[in-house]
């Protein structure tokens, strides 16, 4: 397999986390490669530092020292995720990276579509919005419909289920066409049927060529992963 | 886009907001309120005190006055930047009522009463002449009495001794003049005659008047003896200005009750300065009450008393005279020049080319002018009537700028809230940040969403404060009506203390503008806090925050 198959490719990761006096190393060497279309699920038990590493890939975090690159297309330059500005990390969240977290953060006070077009309205200045608003809001209704909460565009997050919230959070991640989605143990927080139905979810995105990245702890739902990683001692293994 | 739309979601999602806006609101409100009633305030008594001088005057400071102001005058009338010029006259003297204990110490002003029309807004402060048009004299005069008119029916049949009243005959056609302009007297409160009048229907006579019951005797044109006409009765006299709260009560309405019937007679006693600075023997003159005038300052209104120059002159032995020694003659003197400028000239410019005229006599060879003269001479200022009133205004302005300062120090209160209440909403909203971050938004854009927070809550709480501060300083008033009616007690503005009838409402618009944008100001500034540690927070972290 050639380099431009690689969407994403991280070496020599190291990360540690101050607490107090004492230095607590999470990743001591990290090397991973996230191959174009690849449904890629990263096991580890808890505060192994699966989550940091996810932060890292996705621009969110910086790491103490190694190096992250991504290649939007077999054709494209390769760029470097880590070292980068805040600011292009800020535009490489903004155009390439979804994220999906375990307790979905979603904001309070917007409604399920308005916390879906927040995403696009990071990324367009207010002429832009205006200019562009009609398009944005059907790319985002159809989304929402697609996921099944085409009657829910106007509610709360407080108003909806956990399963719900969750599926709001991946069309929040989703709407702007993601290189790569990041997913935080997207079904740590849900019942077992509302997992069900985010992993089907995640699997109809694979599917359908979406890049996937997903931590969890959770044995079983690593049978549906292309490919998996173990991270112990602060280092992946297959 | 994002930033605008959390702005305005959370100034409206967050209820604790309000409370910013209204902290931001009342601050606005208040300075607006306190600003413009002191502004107000400091417009009025800049007005009054304009009113009763000339653009520029000119004084030596000295009770002694200046000389050569004749010879000043004729020299700068022909100059195209001046209007007219006037000399006046100030001493100080006693004014006790004939037949009354009355006595009061007052300041005589000297005045040619036809150049100063011409030359401020004094003829505006007289009560007689405004209803009775050219009837105010200086000059020699009588007291004009009203009569009774035997050819009209009694004032009613309950009362069949009573006839009705009429002033002379040139008085009544004046104040025909007057009414036929629609002026009319609603700042006196009646008097007898007028009750009865207004009673009747009748249309009253502005003023108060004798009535003429012993000068039936006095009248050749009476009747019978048993009823006087209306006429002039008495000894000739010259005539008196006196200001308006030494011969009426002001009541809390700001309405005057007059006491003092026009044309009664006045003793002025007056204590002439010597040449060498003493106090000469007082000279006691009887005078007239022709008018009375309103300045509007109770300071001026209720101290100052206005006769002819000339006479005044005369009594102060500050006219022409002989020197003992037959060597010349001793120039007159004044206390004061008043000129009026033409429009559009700088007076300030124009005012040190006068004083640059008045001291170039010096260097003449005039030889009426000796030492004395000379002396008084070399102390001549020329000011603007701003410069010359500074003393008078300066404090108010002074007092002015202290409470606007005042206030907005309190003002800082608001800052400090709007900073508590947006930190306190950082905090409460610091996953929200971390998940804006997480999308893509920067640093600077988190920022801006607390700054612009709290420019909306500033743009609403100072249009909100400006608007409640302009519509309370508009209605003060009726709202000081409003609480009067509901309680006496509660009268903040007392007429018969403070020079003003009304609390000063008028809101100068620059003004206005500069605490609106101020609001807004420190509403930002409020933010600033909040909005450093938004921009600072890691999007990781604050993803994680509990």
């Amino acid at each position: 397999m050639s380099n431009a198959d690689n969407l994403l490719t991280a070496a020599a990761i190291r990360k540690h986390y101050r607490m107090g006096r004492s230095v607590v190393p999470v990743l001591t060497s990290c090397d991973l490669s996230v191959r174009r279309g690849e449904f890629l699920m990263i096991m580890g038990r808890s505060g192994s530092g699966k989550s940091t590493l996810l932060h890292l890939l996705g621009a969110l975090d910086t790491p103490d020292s190694g190096r992250i690159s991504l290649t939007a297309g077999p054709q494209s330059p390769e760029v470097s995720v880590f070292p980068a500005t805040e600011r292009e990390r800020n535009e490489m969240r903004r155009r390439w990276f979804g994220f999906v977290f375990q307790f979905y953060h979603l904001l309070p006070e917007l409604s399920v579509l308005e916390n879906v077009l927040m995403t696009r309205m990071v990324g367009t200045s207010i002429s832009g919005w205006f200019g562009g608003r009609g398009a944005i809001r059907r790319d985002a209704i159809a989304l929402l419909e697609q996921i099944g909460l085409g009657a829910r565009l106007k509610h709360r997050p407080a108003e909806l289920s956990g399963g719900e919230r969750q599926r709001v959070a991946f069309a929040r991640a989703l709407v702007h066409k993601p290189l790569l989605l990041l997913a935080d143990e997207p079904t740590g927080n849900l019942d077992a049927e509302s997992g069900a139905k985010i992993m089907a979810l995640l699997h109809d995105l694979h599917r359908s060529g979406q890049t996937i990245v997903m931590v969890t702890h959770d044995m079983q739902l690593t049978k549906s992963a292309d490919r998996m990683l173990v991270l112990e001692n602060g280092a992946l293994q297959t | 886009m994002y930033k605008l739309f959390l702005t305005l979601r959370y100034l409206f999602a967050r209820r604790i907001a309000y409370f910013a806006i209204a902290a931001v609101m009342l601050c606005t409100a208040m300075i607006v309120i306190v600003n413009s009633v002191m502004g107000g305030f400091l417009d009025k008594i800049k007005a009054k005190a304009r009113g009763l001088l000339g653009d520029i005057v000119v004084n030596n400071n000295s009770a002694r006055g200046f000389p050569l102001y004749g010879e000043f005058i004729t020299d700068i009338s022909k100059w195209p930047e001046i209007e007219a010029a006037a000399p006046v006259i100030f001493s100080y003297g006693l004014l006790s009522f004939q037949d009354t204990a009355i006595l009061n110490t007052v300041q005589v002003n000297g005045i040619d009463l036809e150049k100063t029309y011409r030359i401020n807004a004094f003829k505006q402060s007289l009560f007689y002449e405004k209803y009775y048009p050219g009837s105010t004299t200086l000059g020699v005069q009588q007291q004009p009495k009203l009569g009774f008119d035997p050819e009209r029916s009694p004032v009613s049949s309950d009362s069949p001794g009573e006839m009705w009243v009429t002033l002379p005959a040139d008085l009544l056609d004046l104040l025909a003049k007057s009414r036929a302009a629609g002026i009319e007297d609603r700042e006196t409160v009646d008097s007898g005659v007028n009750v009865a009048l207004r009673k009747a229907g009748l249309p009253t006579l502005p003023g108060l008047f004798e009535v003429n019951i012993e000068g039936a005797t006095d009248d050749p044109s009476s009747d019978d003896g048993s009823v006087g006409r209306a006429g002039y009765f008495g000894d000739p006299r010259e005539g008196i200005i006196i200001g308006r709260d030494l011969v009426a009560f002001r009541e809390k309405d700001g309405r005057y009750r007059r006491y003092m019937q026009r044309g009664r007679m006045t003793i002025l006693t007056l204590l002439p300065i010597s040449d060498g600075g003493s106090v000469d023997a007082p000279i006691k003159v009887p005078l007239r009450y022709a008018d009375d005038s309103r300045t509007g300052i109770y300071e001026i209104d209720s101290k100052t008393i206005y006769c002819d120059f000339a006479l005044l002159q005369r009594l102060l032995l500050m006219d022409e005279g002989e020197r003992a020694d037959d060597s010349g003659k001793i120039p007159a003197r004044c206390s004061q020049i008043q000129i009026k400028i033409k429009p559009g000239v700088d007076a300030n410019k124009l005012a040190e080319r006068l004083e640059q005229h008045y001291r170039s006599y010096l260097e003449k060879d005039l030889p009426d002018v000796r030492e004395f003269e000379r002396n008084l001479l070399s102390g001549i200022r020329v000011q603007t009537w701003e410069e010359s009133q500074a003393a008078y205004i300066a404090p108010v302005e002074k007092e002015r700028i202290l409470v606007t300062i005042l206030f907005a120090i309190i003002s800082l209160v608001a800052a400090v809230l709007v900073m508590c209440i947006l930190y306190m909403i950082v905090l409460q909203k610091t996953r929200d940040i971390g998940i804006v971050k997480s999308l893509g938004g920067s640093s600077a854009g988190v920022a801006a969403i607390f700054v612009g927070y709290g420019a909306a809550i500033g743009v609403v709480g100072a249009a909100i404060g400006g608007t409640l501060g302009y519509l309370f300083v508009i209605y003060i008033n009726e709202i000081q009506a409003w609480l009067i009616h509901i309680n006496p007690a509660w009268q903040v503005w007392d007429r018969s203390v403070y020079s003003f009838d009304e609390i000063p409402n008028t809101v100068r618009t620059s003004d206005f503008a500069i605490i609106v944008v101020c609001g807004i100001l420190l509403a930002i500034f409020g933010s600033l806090a909040a909005a450093w540690r938004a921009a600072r927070m890691q999007p990781v972290e604050a993803l994680r925050y509990e």
